[in-house]
């Protein structure tokens, strides 16, 4: 007998794969008489190619072919909008015109026999521009409303308001109203991105690094005017995405059009340069939150105001303010969200898009009203904790909150904190403790799983998913292997193909929800079939007994349980911060994050995914910035070396995370809300508050580098 | 003269044939070799997911791992030698070795792509049978970036096998090159001179040549600017070149000695020089990176450079047609990247005399990241007090001016006088007689200048109150 899986503390079933160096990465596959591709991008923000000269590219040695708007083949780029797509405008149609829209646009593609000759011819490519006016310098534009309907017709509010806000902002007897700036960042997962594609007649295969291998068929297929169905998309290991992988962006394109034209399967592997700006990233945002209190600490009025950077050709939307609309109570409150159209490429999800920048203005804010009040930051919050979701008027599905403060603040030591900054020291340096509350929405979206046991007694189960390092080839092992009463290495799960069984976009915080009950249905099917059909009480003695295979596919989609209730995952994030008051150092010591999360799989996993959020949130606070030069465009440090992300000194020593207990029947039938996002959410903002706590100073713009604190 | 490319990789004796010699062993790897564990996360030398181990045998007969950077070595820089990568990697029996295991059943990866890399880098830790102590830990573990574990587990996982996990790979092949090398294919001649009269006929006919020491920032032309070099010349293979000598006070260091050699040496008066030497580079930036280069680039905001300046070293240079001749490090920067280094001429080493006891002698390193970060302001400082008064004093910035500089208005209204806290507060304010420094996005003028008076400040307390200053990575 095994006893129940789902819950336990399973190690990685790919662990060792990638620990002995054998996963494979999409740019790894041996493909027979691979040649590669080197991207020309431009080197102006917004105008005009005048003049592209690939003569000299063309006669160096090796090279295959040069590809610019003038010789490459007219591609269909019939209408197609992936989820993760903007809601308005259209992508970039590659070497189809002249026109520049951002710095570092693709312009052409050289291949050669060998990377070193596509680089080097690449270099030879001359180019002229017609320079056109335009901006990249977010301060000096104006901000807008997006377009009132999307291009599917629908409305999207860009305001909502309830009550009275302005009115109450004016008659609150405590008020702060402050402007929050989060530059943009990039996501630098370490594996750059890449595409292998090899055309066979019409039909396509690409070895792709996407976080949705269904998507880059259908967009892919989109372009070249073919089915999807001709378009095959291998992705079994993702070397981490954080968001950059949900889009299909333009070098799988390029791959694409490149092996069409060279007639032999072609690679493109993105630089650490190219990352920054051939795959999106978060937008740099700026925030403007008032909150009107009564002295008592009861909030009367919350304004939120945001604007963020897009791209002139697509207007990128993230949930900026949807949390101010319900984390707290209050009965007059105004939201706008309005976008800065520059001449720079689309931004796009990263972790948390929307919760993370939107809730460090948001509860900065909170923790600027707890100074003015004299209230602890915690029982402000308390204070204000709604009984219901006052934006959607539903009731919460679950909301552990309150048990979040309660356990997180015992942890951490939360009553010993002095209230007064600057009142906490160890020898020279300051100390801070501070916090902030966390949420992200219970996504859950249709999908689609594949469960076949067989006469040995075990298993096989498919779904189309995706693995950036979550933990979902073992996770999803150990829910196939829970139901189906199977020891875990007798399962065999399978993700990252087309071929598979389709999943949805593996980003969102979704993949536990809407894969994981679409794997717990399909196992669920085929196991009462195979004990009905043979006979007996377990999987291993039915399946002998039958002699041969039992099979079951399942589609699974939410119910109506979200006009039903608000769902979301919370959490309460405590940090401790050291600063040295010579050298502005910032050093976070300790960090306490507790989740109400629904049901946890795996808490090893998921474990080690809240302390990856919370350095990715420690980088937020303190080193993350992409500079863009608001002359042209260029990102001056597009490299590790200069883009500062949180080395091993920087992990505190203390990064504890704790699991609420939560039995929530309504989000999905796993019972789960998904960890990946929240854990980064309110990182930085217990971050800003720690450092505010130790030093008296209220900085409103990320990343607190020294340079501020001195 | 050769096109083949000679060395034990994995326990095997290879050759590389039909490559340049300035093709990156991780691109060689990657592609000819269908290695592809070894992973390709930046090409520039700041992710570490590219780490293999170069072993050695030392004198003694010890074994050496030194962890590298596979994007920065030029595959003739890898003629001779014995390296690991992740396929090498096996514990008895053949089985996974600890530190993978320990690094798999700790959950220490996630996507798994930069894990081969740090599996390189605890295996080099472990085998060196270094303890488990935290400093050493994350000091091994620096060099390779992660963007998914947060770190902890790493750390434990490594914690748990270091210092007695027991070492299964055989020792490397004794076989190392001796004599000059020529390694030759397409337009590309790499040189490896044995002596240093080779070494100087080289310079003297090749004043254009690549000089390759290290590799860590010219690396950086091939793997990041995609550079097709027509001569490198390899200097480490000659001997003059590698030496590390102290005696009568005075420490020499060879232009191609390592940062990773020179540590030991960097002990005691000069420990701080040290400690600002571990956060100047990864382990596998420092078994590359050497001080010959560091002085050769002369870069404003090389990290050596001060502390060589505040401990007033002689650069000893060295021609085919002049011989030696010894230049003081104060005349030896020029202007932004310039030096006197003539076109026929090498820089053999660089010497100064090691602090006294009771002599004051500090660095501080101010970056936006405690670890490998380029620096903003980086000073060092060497002062003798005696009797209560400032009797020499030699104070040095880098990131403040074009070049690294002395702050020699500063060091005229400390010499001479009462070393106090307002002699001090008064030097401090001349700061900004000796420098206006740029704004740039690491930091402003402003920011540098403020931060520099602080340092001075700190440089009297460490002195007077030393249990008040304490650094970050000891709180």
């Amino acid at each position: 007998m095994t006893t129940a899986l789902i819950g336990q503390p399973v190690s990685r079933v790919d662990g060792r794969q990638k620990v002995t160096g054998r996963a494979t990465y999409a740019a790894e596959f041996e493909v027979p008489g691979l040649a590669h591709g080197a991207i020309v991008r431009s080197t102006i923000a917004h105008g005009r190619i005048a003049s592209i000269n690939s003569v000299a590219a063309e006669r160096a040695a090796g090279v295959v072919a040069v590809l610019t708007h003038r010789n490459a083949p007219r591609l269909a780029y019939r209408p197609h909008k992936g989820a993760p797509d903007p809601d308005v405008g259209e992508r970039l149609h590659m070497l189809q015109d002249d026109q520049v829209n951002h710095q570092g646009q693709p312009i052409a593609l050289v291949i050669a026999e060998t990377l070193e000759q596509a680089n080097h011819a690449a270099t030879l490519v001359r180019v002229s521009y017609t320079s056109e006016t335009g901006t990249t310098d977010i301060e000096r534009i104006e901000p807008v409303l997006p377009t009132q309907k999307n291009d599917q017709g629908q409305v999207r509010p860009p305001e909502t308001r309830r009550g009275d806000p302005e009115g109450a902002l004016a008659a609150a007897e405590v008020k702060v109203d402050y402007t929050y700036v989060i530059p943009r960042e990039n996501h630098n997962p370490v594996e750059m991105h890449a595409t292998i594609a090899a055309w066979d007649g019409d039909r396509l295969t690409l070895w792709d690094k996407t976080q949705w291998v269904h998507n880059v068929a259908d967009e892919i297929a989109a372009v070249f005017g073919i089915p999807a169905e001709n378009v095959r998309v291998v992705s079994p290991f993702v070397g981490g995405a954080f968001g950059s992988g949900l889009r299909t962006w333009p070098h799988v394109t390029l791959a694409a059009l490149g092996a069409r034209v060279a007639r032999r399967p072609v690679k493109v592997m993105l630089s650490r340069r190219e990352m920054y700006y051939g795959v999106g990233y978060r937008p740099h945002t700026v925030q403007r939150v008032a909150l009107g209190a009564s002295r008592d600490g009861r909030l009367a009025a919350l304004l939120h105001d945001g604007y963020q950077e897009t791209s002139t050709y697509e207007e990128f939307s993230e949930a900026l303010l949807n949390a101010s609309r319900f984390l707290h109570s209050c009965p007059n409150v105004y939201t706008r969200h309005r976008i800065a159209r520059m001449n720079v490429h689309t931004p796009t999800y990263m972790r948390a898009p929307g919760e993370a920048s939107g809730i460090f203005a948001l509860e900065s804010a909170i923790d600027e009203l707890a100074v003015a009040l004299g209230v602890d930051p915690v029982e402000l919050r308390l204070r204000n904790e709604p009984e219901q979701d006052e934006f959607k008027r539903l009731p919460f599905s679950s909301r552990s909150t309150r048990e979040c403060y309660r356990v997180a603040a015992e942890r951490f030591g939360w009553s010993r904190r002095t209230a007064a900054s600057r009142s906490m020291r160890d020898g020279r340096w300051l100390i801070g403790w501070g916090m902030a509350t966390a949420t992200y929405p219970m996504n859950y979206a249709p999908a689609s799983a594949m469960a076949r046991l067989l006469p040995d007694g075990t298993a096989e189960v498919r779904s189309a998913s995706s693995d950036m390092g979550p933990g979902t080839w073992t996770s999803m092992t150990q829910v196939a292997s829970d139901i189906l009463g199977l020891p875990i290495e007798r399962v065999k799960f399978t993700l990252g193909d087309t071929r598979l069984p389709r999943a949805p976009v593996h980003g969102g915080s979704m993949t536990m929800a809407s894969v994981g009950s679409a794997v717990q249905a399909a196992c669920r099917k085929a196991r009462e079939d195979a004990l009905t059909r043979g006979g007996a009480n377990d999987v291993t003695e039915a399946m002998r007994r039958l002699g041969q295979p039992v099979e079951a596919s399942v589609d699974v989609q939410p119910g109506d349980a979200s006009q039903r209730f608000s769902m979301h995952a919370f959490g309460a994030v405590f940090a401790e911060v050291a600063v040295d008051p010579d050298l502005g150092e910032t050093r976070v010591r300790r960090i306490v994050g507790a989740y109400g999360a629904g049901r946890i799989v795996n808490p090893k996993t998921a474990r080690s995914q809240c302390i990856g959020g919370m350095i990715g949130g420690i980088g937020m606070a303190l080193m993350e910035h992409s500079v863009v030069d608001g002359r042209n465009g260029r990102v001056p440090n597009a490299n590790f070396a200069e883009y500062a992300v949180p080395v091993h000194a920087d992990a505190p020593s203390l990064m504890d995370v704790i699991f609420v207990e939560e039995d929530d029947p309504h989000v999905n039938p796993l019972g789960v809300k998904g960890v990946g996002e929240i854990a980064i959410v309110g990182v930085a903002p217990a971050i800003a508050n720690a450092i505010f706590h130790a030093t008296g100073k209220r900085i409103r713009e990320l990343p607190i580098t020294p340079d501020k604190l001195l | 003269m050769s096109d083949t490319i000679a060395f034990t990789l994995n326990d095997r004796p290879v050759e590389a044939t039909g490559i340049s010699p300035a093709m990156t062993l991780l691109d060689w790897l990657r592609g000819p070799a269908r290695l592809t564990g070894t992973k390709e996360g930046c090409a520039e030398g700041d992710c570490g997911a590219c780490t293999v181990v170069f072993e050695r045998l030392s004198s003694s007969g010890a074994r050496i791992c030194e962890p590298v950077n596979a994007c920065l070595v030029m595959m003739g820089q890898v003629h001779g030698c014995a390296v690991r990568t992740v396929e090498g990697l096996r514990g008895r029996d053949g089985a996974p070795h600890p530190v993978q295991i320990a690094l798999a059943e700790g959950d220490g990866t996630q996507c798994g792509y930069c894990t081969p890399g740090i599996v390189m880098s605890m295996y080099a830790f472990v085998a060196g049978g270094e303890p488990p102590e935290p400093t050493l830990l994350h000091d091994a573990l620096a060099g390779n970036l992660c963007r998914c574990t947060g770190y902890r587990p790493i750390v434990d996982a490594m914690a748990r096998v270091a210092g007695h996990a027991a070492d299964a790979a055989p020792p490397p092949a004794a076989g190392s090159v001796t004599g000059n090398a020529v390694l030759m294919h397409g337009a590309t001649r790499f040189d490896v001179p044995a002596t240093m009269a080779g070494l100087l006929a080289l310079r003297r006919d090749h004043p254009d040549a690549w000089l390759l020491a290290g590799g860590t920032d010219l690396g950086l032309l091939v793997s990041h600017d995609r550079q097709i070099p027509a001569r490198v010349v390899h200097v480490a293979r000659v001997p003059e070149l590698q030496a590390l000598v102290l005696e009568h006070g005075r420490l020499r260091i060879g232009a191609a000695v390592t940062y990773a050699r020179l540590l030991p040496f960097l002990e005691g008066p000069l420990a701080p020089f040290g400690a600002m030497v571990r956060r100047l580079g990864s382990r596998q930036i420092r078994a590359l990176g050497t001080i010959g280069g560091n002085i050769g680039t002369a870069s404003p905001i090389g990290d050596t450079l001060p502390v060589l300046l505040a401990l007033d070293a002689s650069v000893r240079l060295r021609s085919a047609a002049r011989g030696a001749r010894l230049v003081g490090i104060d005349d030896f920067f020029t202007g932004y990247r310039k030096t006197v280094l003539a076109p026929d001429e090498i820089i053999e080493a660089v010497d100064f005399e090691v602090p006294l006891h009771g002599d004051i002698f500090q660095v501080d390193k101010v970056s936006k990241r405690r670890d490998q970060d380029i620096s903003t302001v980086l000073g060092a400082y060497l002062l003798r007090v005696e009797g209560g008064i400032v009797r020499t004093v030699r104070l040095a910035f880098g990131g403040m001016a074009a070049t690294p500089a002395r702050a020699l208005r500063v060091e005229t209204a400390l010499l001479g006088q009462a070393w106090t806290e307002a002699t001090i507060e008064r030097a401090a304010a001349m700061l900004g007689e000796d420098f206006q420094p740029l704004d740039d996005w690491r930091g402003s003028a402003a920011f540098r200048l403020t931060v520099a008076g602080n340092l001075l400040r700190r440089l009297y307390m460490r002195a007077s109150r030393p249990d008040l200053v304490v650094e970050i990575d000891q709180l």
